[in-house]
């Protein structure tokens, strides 16, 4: 409980990332691994709008300000593991 | 001249096993005159054939009672006009015909339906100026509507639903109907007539272990001010109507939704307010709600939207879940008369990709759709903007 939140993911709610997978994504604090559980906290914004950038694909995911496209919970997961 | 907004709310479930209900309710807003007529009729029996007499009773004593035509008349035409029952060699329907004026003046005739009740804030009145009129069993009331005033009305399905159980053998007790009806008023003072309605009828049909032992109806009819709400919905189609639009909304007097991500965004950066989003508030199937101060709702657009419209014709009302984002809306729309929706015509090129994996519709055509349902099937007045 007293460890620090390191990672920040920000989750699009946007009408495109929900029906392209965004919808599943906020289950991702009960897939994390024990390791990162205290680490991470998941939260939602608002369409930002990336989806009108033709060469990006959506869902959109931010992790601490850092856009990834296409995300999924093991997309996700390995990121951070890749920071850790 | 102290003149209300009428609001009319019903719910009606059928005796157990039968496939429509034998009572019925009917309304009319004469709006150049300034009154509005309803009727409450209970056919005998169930079914069908009860279902047949309690319209043509309703019908022909909403039209008599529109016509200002005398209460014997009416009732004499109505007995000569019902088919007799081939198994019982009668023919009979009970009611309840409410005239209201719009400045509160009320006449209430009641004819072997359970007595009416006023609700004046959270308590029932005891209106002594009953008094029999030539024909016989018909009681005609009048009194003096006041803002906030209740009229609810019954059929017997629900005074005695759960007749025969060990805790209530003669049905739900007069006074614990009142106490319950007192319960929810308290709880939430400005209830809306139809939710009052849904409540009363669910019940009376949980007293009846929900297998209804007969038609239940209960009819709520509302005196309050109308109130307003604006949804606004998509971005302008030009730019500079930004500020107009938001300028607009933050005007307004009532309760306001945001529907749409792009749309909330505007609000946010014009008002410099931020938007919290409540990621785990979707229901599964739709995007979750989000905050901004000032603001009632703010949901995302277009998927909501239709599923608001969808549930809106289809889908009984006292089972929507009206916790999740479209319940949400929907309720708002219950609870207020006027609706102004103001929608921003700028397409959305992301959702026109034919690769997505739903059809995204156009947000115009849902909005006129969903303007229809309320004008027509709730009777809400509605105004539609676009920018």
């Amino acid at each position: 409980m007293t460890e620090e939140i390191k990672y920040k993911v920000k989750i699009c709610t946007g009408t495109l990332c929900h029906v392209m997978g965004g919808a599943e994504l906020p289950a991702l604090e009960d897939h994390l691994p024990e390791n990162l559980k205290s680490k991470v906290i998941v939260k939602g914004m608002v369409c930002e709008n990336y989806c009108n950038e033709t060469d990006l694909k959506p869902p959109f995911v931010l992790i601490n300000e850092e856009l990834m496209q296409e995300a999924s919970i093991e997309k996700i997961i390995q990121f951070i593991q890749n920071c850790e | 001249m102290n003149n209300y907004f009428i609001e009319i709310g019903n719910k009606s479930i059928q005796k157990n096993g039968q496939e429509v209900c034998g009572d019925v309710f009917m309304s009319r807003k004469l709006q150049e005159e300034g009154r509005s007529v309803a009727v409450l009729s209970d056919g005998l029996g169930s079914g069908i054939k009860a279902n047949v007499l309690a319209t043509m009773t309703a019908s022909m004593a909403l039209n008599f009672t529109v016509e200002n035509q005398p209460i014997e008349r009416c009732a004499q035409s109505i007995r000569n006009t019902l088919p007799v029952d081939n198994d019982r060699k009668i023919n009979y329907s009970t009611f309840t015909i409410l005239d209201i004026e719009y400045d509160g003046e009320t006449t209430i005739l009641e004819y072997g339906n359970p007595q009416f009740l006023v609700f004046r804030n959270i308590n029932p009145l005891e209106l002594n100026d009953t008094r029999e009129s030539s024909v016989s069993e018909l009681e005609i009331s009048h009194f003096k509507a006041q803002k906030e005033d209740r009229i609810i009305l019954f059929s017997d399905g629900v005074s005695q639903s759960g007749m025969g159980r060990a805790d209530m053998p003669f049905g739900w007790d007069w006074d614990d109907l009142k106490d319950f009806i007192s319960h929810q008023i308290k709880n939430d003072p400005q209830i809306s007539a139809k939710r009052l309605s849904d409540i009363i009828v669910n019940r009376a049909f949980l007293n009846d272990s929900l297998k209804a032992k007969d038609d239940i109806t209960c009819s709520v009819i509302y005196f309050r001010d109308p109130r307003n709400l604006i949804i606004c919905t998509g971005p302008p189609y030009k730019m500079d109507r930004d500020k107009s639009m938001v300028k607009t909304l933050s005007d307004f007097n009532g309760a306001k939704i945001i529907c749409g991500g792009t749309t909330a965004q505007i609000v946010s950066r014009e008002l410099d307010k931020e938007i919290e989003v409540d990621i785990f508030s979707g229901d599964g199937d739709l995007p979750p709600v989000s905050e901004i101060e000032g603001f009632d709702l703010v949901t995302e657009g277009i998927l909501t939207l239709g599923r608001v419209s969808d549930w809106l014709e289809n889908k009984n009302t006292s089972k929507i879940d009206y916790k999740g984002p479209a319940g949400k809306i929907i309720e708002l729309f219950f609870k207020n008369d006027i609706i102004n929706f103001l929608v921003g015509t700028r397409i959305n090129e992301a959702h026109q990709d034919p690769a997505l994996p739903v059809e995204l519709e156009i947000r115009r055509n849902v909005v006129k759709k969903i303007a229809k349902i309320l004008d027509e099937k709730y009777l809400k007045e509605v105004h539609i903007q676009y920018i």
